[in-house]
């Protein structure tokens, strides 16, 4: 069950990834619609960051491409916000939280420029939106779990983009937190934005998320929540690995050269 | 004393342009030094300063004298060589880190030693200044070398508070920095040349197998003492500061005393300060605030015990009894005891310890936590009634007014624990 819409906001086209030279992901093809709120579902292993490191341009394609608003990633990327994973930083680094959420400006102030008044407001503004502004003037390294990842998400605010790309933003964050980051979430796609989020709860996923992408090593399906929740579709996404396909990955990793490579 | 006043008060115009120098460079390399250290990478200042060797004496044998223009091409050469070598090794083959640079700094050095040795034996009398550039020697530097080494140290200087923003993002999260646009590859290009350039403009003054510490000491030593970026660069460079023209300065007074190990040593001294003596992060510190915590759980220890005798009847408790409930901790008892009745907890009469009203409150309070803590695990983790007073032993101590509330409106306010002893509270 894959659907495919008119005018999307993404768009990627056959995309396989490899990982020194394995493939990760294979022969993605999926559009998204825009103004909605889509989750990547999936088990461990299944690509799910990969495809979101792959939309950034993080990872090489080994075959495909993505367009995004229907042009080239370097041409929109001050429109696009990625949130990476929170354990992919060392949050002993010396900064404050209000230096590390001004980075969210840094795409639209280029290189040399120095975040000033208006930088610094909007940063504020986004701390605000995520309940955090008390710790504005703290060091990252005091801040809990949860409240890492909510200071990567006044981040990804104050880029203000049309598109948010999450990778796990709810990993470690306790309940109160994920519904008050969940309901956020949906005020954004309700104003217009895109968000695109990585996640493994079944049970919020149905809860909050308008879309659904269920990855396995492959796309298993793609569209509205209702239509690909079925007990046939997470048994193919969630019923272990194909088998087939872990040989075949072990079979290119073996290889001297990168048989995919053209 | 005199060595001192002649040194320290610049008369010898010349001792004046070393200590600007040695300045200079002591702060541009802290400052290159705590990013690399901050992010990770100091072993590769190492590697670095190690390989800079045969570039020098390559240098220095195209050139046939100590010109510093040669040389800090040479060196420059073979630290972009290291450098680029070690990054190349490090994706295309699957050797670990530690590996590649261990034996890049082996073989480059190895091979610079060779150099220098060959050199020694062409007699050319300009070698005898060579030497210097394995421990350094800050006096021996000529003015016009000091106008090369110092103006590379501005250019370092400038180039990292320019690009300081792009730096702290390289360190940080290089692969949102990626993800913005920024070209990730170029800024961290930028960053392994000044890295090069920093450890060459300490090579005559420190020398190459010593120049790393001045490097990475500094950065780490200022780290135990803050957690602002823009205090540590400043409180390093100060160290390196420091360290540096003291070691300038013992090469001036002793003759032919190199000038890198008395920097190594002087540096040594400020890290040991650091790790000792800094706030919070000290071992002093540290060590007090254990010792802190210690007497604070044995201070309400002891209000437990009497508040417990309270329960089964009794008005107080004596010196002996309080003894044998905690045998092994006699002094600290005794200590506890006399704390606590000057801070007016206690009341002492004719040898029977009893608890004043504050004392009685603060007793309740302890008692509390530990019958609260043991409902909430008997209640919420299903843990059984014998299994719950260990923990509770502990956090009582721990349990801030905030979780105490929490757990009293989650339990809703219970009246007896697990084993069916009443939970004190301050009104009753």
């Amino acid at each position: 069950m894959i659907k495919q819409v008119d005018n999307p906001i993404l768009e990627i086209h056959d995309l396989t990834v490899s990982y020194e030279q394995s493939p990760v992901l294979w022969n993605v093809d999926l559009s998204l619609p825009a103004g909605k709120l889509i989750g990547i579902l999936g088990p461990n292993g299944a690509g799910k960051s990969t495809l979101i490191k792959a939309i950034m341009g993080l990872v090489d394609h080994s075959s495909g491409y993505v367009k995004i608003f229907d042009k080239n990633l370097s041409e929109v990327r001050s429109r696009i916000s990625y949130v990476p994973q929170r354990e992919s930083v060392d949050w002993n680094f010396p900064t404050s939280v209000l230096d590390v959420v001004t980075m969210g400006t840094y795409g639209k102030l280029g290189i040399f420029r120095r975040p000033g008044k208006n930088e610094k407001s909007l940063a504020l503004a986004s701390l605000e939106k995520v309940g955090m502004s008390a710790f504005a003037k703290r060091q990252i390294s005091e801040l809990s779990g949860g409240q890492q990842q909510r200071v990567f998400i006044a981040r990804a605010l104050a880029q203000e983009a049309d598109l948010y790309l999450m990778d796990e933003p709810f990993a470690g964050v306790d309940m109160a937190t994920e519904n008050a980051i969940f309901e956020l979430l949906q005020e954004m796609a309700k104003a217009g934005k895109t968000v695109i989020v990585v996640h493994h709860d079944i049970h919020s996923a149905m809860k909050y998320f308008d879309w659904m992408i269920m990855l396995n090593l492959h796309l298993v399906a793609s569209g509205p929540k209702d239509d690909v929740v079925t007990e046939e579709l997470l048994r193919k996404t969630y019923g272990g690995k194909l088998n087939l396909l872990t040989k075949v990955s072990e079979i290119i990793r073996r290889k001297d050269f990168n048989p995919l490579k053209n | 004393m005199e060595h001192f006043l002649y040194f320290f008060t610049f008369q010898d115009s010349s001792i004046a342009f070393i200590v600007i120098g040695i300045t200079l460079l002591g702060i541009g390399s802290a400052y290159v030094g705590t990013f690399s250290f901050l992010d990770k990478k100091a072993l590769l200042g190492d590697a670095i300063s190690h390989a800079v060797l045969p570039g020098i004496c390559l240098g220095f044998l195209f050139a046939e004298e100590k010109n510093p223009i040669y040389i800090v091409g040479g060196a420059f050469i073979a630290g972009a060589m290291a450098t680029f070598l070690s990054s190349w090794l490090n994706e295309n083959t699957k050797l670990s880190e530690d590996t590649i640079i261990a034996s890049i700094l082996s073989i480059f050095f190895g091979f610079g030693i060779v150099l220098l040795t060959v050199i020694q034996k062409t007699g050319n009398p300009e070698m005898a200044g060579l030497n210097q550039f394995i421990f350094g020697n800050a006096i021996g530097i000529l003015e016009e070398d000091l106008w090369v080494y110092g103006g590379l140290a501005v250019l370092i200087i400038l180039t990292l508070t320019v690009f300081m923003k792009e730096f702290s993002l390289m360190v940080f999260n290089a692969e949102f920095g990626k993800a913005i646009g920024y070209p990730m590859g170029r800024i961290r290009l930028l960053f392994n040349v000044l890295m090069i350039l920093s450890v060459i403009i300490g090579i005559q003054a420190i020398g190459v197998v010593l120049m790393a510490a001045l490097l990475i000491t500094p950065g780490a030593a200022a780290r135990f003492w803050t957690d602002k970026l823009s205090v540590l660069l400043v409180l390093a460079g100060a160290f390196a500061v420091i360290s540096g023209i003291t070691g300038t300065y013992i090469s001036y007074v002793i003759p032919q005393m190199p000038t890198g190990p008395w920097v190594v040593v002087s540096l040594s001294l400020l890290a040991l300060i650091s790790f000792l003596f800094a706030p919070k992060r000290g071992m002093l510190y540290r060590y007090f605030a254990r010792k802190n915590y210690l007497r604070k759980t044995q201070n309400e220890h002891i209000l437990k015990s009497i508040f417990k005798a309270m329960e089964e009847g009794k008005s107080g408790l004596t010196i002996e009894e309080i003894y044998q409930l905690y045998p092994e901790q006699k002094k600290q008892s005794l200590k506890s005891i006399k704390s606590l009745s000057k801070s007016n907890h206690l009341v002492i009469n004719q040898n029977i310890i009893y608890l004043s009203s504050t004392g009685l409150t603060e007793a309740k309070r302890v008692v509390r936590l530990h019958r609260l803590w043991e409902s909430y695990l008997n209640e919420y983790m299903n843990i059984a009634p014998d299994h719950v007073h260990e923990s509770a032993e502990k956090l009582e101590h721990l349990l801030t007014p905030e979780l105490e509330a929490l757990l009293e409106s989650r339990l809703n306010y219970p009246k007896l624990d697990p084993h069916q002893e009443n939970i004190p509270r301050d009104h009753d």
